[in-house]
């Protein structure tokens, strides 16, 4: 068992996906579904590190984040109603959450070179949270899909990147993402996604990509383009279709713009000299 | 009479004086490196080093006391691999990724005495604190082949040794393949540092 454990592949994509879809289906009818993403993506923290703070490093700040992410989701789906005003107002935290984790590391940079990797990670997750709540916090299968391309995306482009642990969290919110999915393609009933889902997976998968960028060698390119994730996911689905046939249309939407993020990352990687 | 014994005796005392006084040296960047070793797989162990560590260390032969302090640039590690070739990475690159020594966020790691051993007259034990990661552990450090003399060359006043330990890197929240990557890390230190004029 403890070896089966220590398997990258039951670390980032087994055990998050059975956890999240334990958690999918126990919570799906209390609006709580959303709360899959965020099981999976503590599993993985679980599985390869642990829940300590200290010191407070970059990668244990996007930890935090990604723990806290769920209960300002909880809060703002059960005491407001979702604005765009709202909307705007999660990317700014965002944004700030961003810098919070990144600058120190930023502000030993060169000055130029610190502003341009500011900017790319700070206007992607904060456009990634601020459009996925805006456009598709109300529709659970395009922000599923949503999470299971940047969770992808933000994971193979790590590998790439030089970051296996980083990875392993990617690959565990497209996990969660795929739990969350599941049970709405097979049972054909929708379980709401809302802030609890789409704030954890777009600030987390953010957060990592802008890690593996910062930490290890994601080029900015490759995060600027996992930005566009959700942007696919609001593409047009055939309304009247099942919902298994929308959800298989959406991911495959926001798997190709994930895709182009590795491919871009491998592209340079390889071009880049080591 | 008394006056030029005085002075004789003054004139005799003061190389007692100097050895006495605690000497600091400096370490050769050169001649001294850090290797390490890793199990891999359960299969063969792996070695590497950092190198170019930087510090000094305070030795009182009379005394028999002595302090040590080093930092090493995490990302001057090294495991042979450093050619990507067409892969996405070398292996030298992910050790400085935050899967290993998360080189970007902590530049350095530093390793300072806090007590010294003395086997007759050369150094024997020293414990101390790794800092590693922003974690500060106790490291114990044996230390073998241990001498101090004038450069042959140079002439200049040296010494130099061997030292030995091991950590387990999980203790810095070095966690990323244990066991794969085995757990407990062995490093050998050979040091060799000048007198401070």
């Amino acid at each position: 068992m403890r070896e089966l454990l220590h398997h990258p592949a039951v670390q980032a994509g087994v055990a998050p996906f059975v956890l999240a879809l334990i958690v999918a289906l126990a919570l799906g009818r209390a609006r709580l579904g959303g709360l899959a993403i965020v099981a999976a993506f503590a599993t993985a923290v679980y599985l390869i590190a642990d829940f300590n703070f200290s010191p407070l490093t970059v990668t244990r700040k996007i930890i935090l984040l990604g723990m806290a992410a769920p209960i300002v989701g909880i809060l703002a789906d059960f005491a407001f109603k979702p604005t765009r005003a709202g909307g705007v107002m999660l990317a700014l935290a965002s944004a700030a959450a961003t810098l919070w984790v990144f600058w120190p590391v930023l502000a030993q940079r060169e000055t130029a070179q610190a502003w341009l990797l500011a900017g790319t990670v700070t206007v992607a997750t904060a456009g990634m949270v601020g459009f996925s709540q805006i456009f598709l916090s109300e529709h659970p299968i395009r922000a599923g899909s949503a999470g299971l391309g940047l969770g992808l995306g933000a994971g193979i482009a790590s590998i790439l990147g030089g970051s296996a642990n980083y990875a392993t969290y990617g690959i565990a919110l497209g996990a969660g993402a795929g739990a969350f999915l599941l049970p709405q393609m097979l049972t054909g009933r929708k379980i709401a996604a809302g802030t609890t889902f789409v704030l954890p997976a777009t600030l987390t998968a953010g957060l990592i990509a802008a890690g593996a960028m910062v930490l290890a060698q994601v080029q900015w390119y490759s995060v600027l383009m996992l930005a566009l994730v959700p942007v696919a996911a609001r593409l047009p689905l055939p309304a009247k279709a099942a919902l298994w046939l929308q959800a298989v249309l959406a991911s495959l939407y926001t798997l190709i713009v994930a895709g182009l993020t590795c491919a871009i990352a491998w592209q340079l990687s390889r071009g880049t000299a080591g | 009479m008394n006056k030029r014994f005085a002075i004789a005796a003054i004139a005799f005392s003061l190389p007692l004086g100097a050895l006495a006084a605690p000497e600091t040296y400096t370490i050769d960047t050169i001649h001294t490196s850090i290797q390490w070793e890793v199990n891999h797989l359960g299969m063969s162990n792996w070695r590497g080093r950092f190198e170019r560590p930087v510090g000094k260390f305070v030795l009182d032969r009379a005394e028999k006391s002595a302090s040590v302090e080093i930092t090493v640039q995490t990302a001057t590690v090294s495991s042979g691999d450093h050619d990507r070739g067409s892969r996405p990475r070398s292996l030298d690159e992910h050790l400085r990724t935050p899967d290993f020594f998360n080189a970007t966020e902590f530049p350095t790691m530093t390793y300072k005495s806090t007590s010294v051993e003395f086997n007759g007259d050369k150094l024997g034990t020293i414990a101390g604190n790794l800092t590693l990661l922003g974690v500060t552990k106790p490291l114990h450090l044996n230390v073998e082949n241990w001498n101090c003399g004038p450069n042959p060359y140079s002439k200049k006043e040296m010494c130099g040794g061997n030292a030995t330990g091991s950590f387990k890197r999980s203790d810095f929240g070095m966690k990323y393949a244990v066991p794969a990557v085995s757990d407990v890390v062995k490093i050998w230190i050979q040091i060799e540092a000048y007198k401070n004029q």
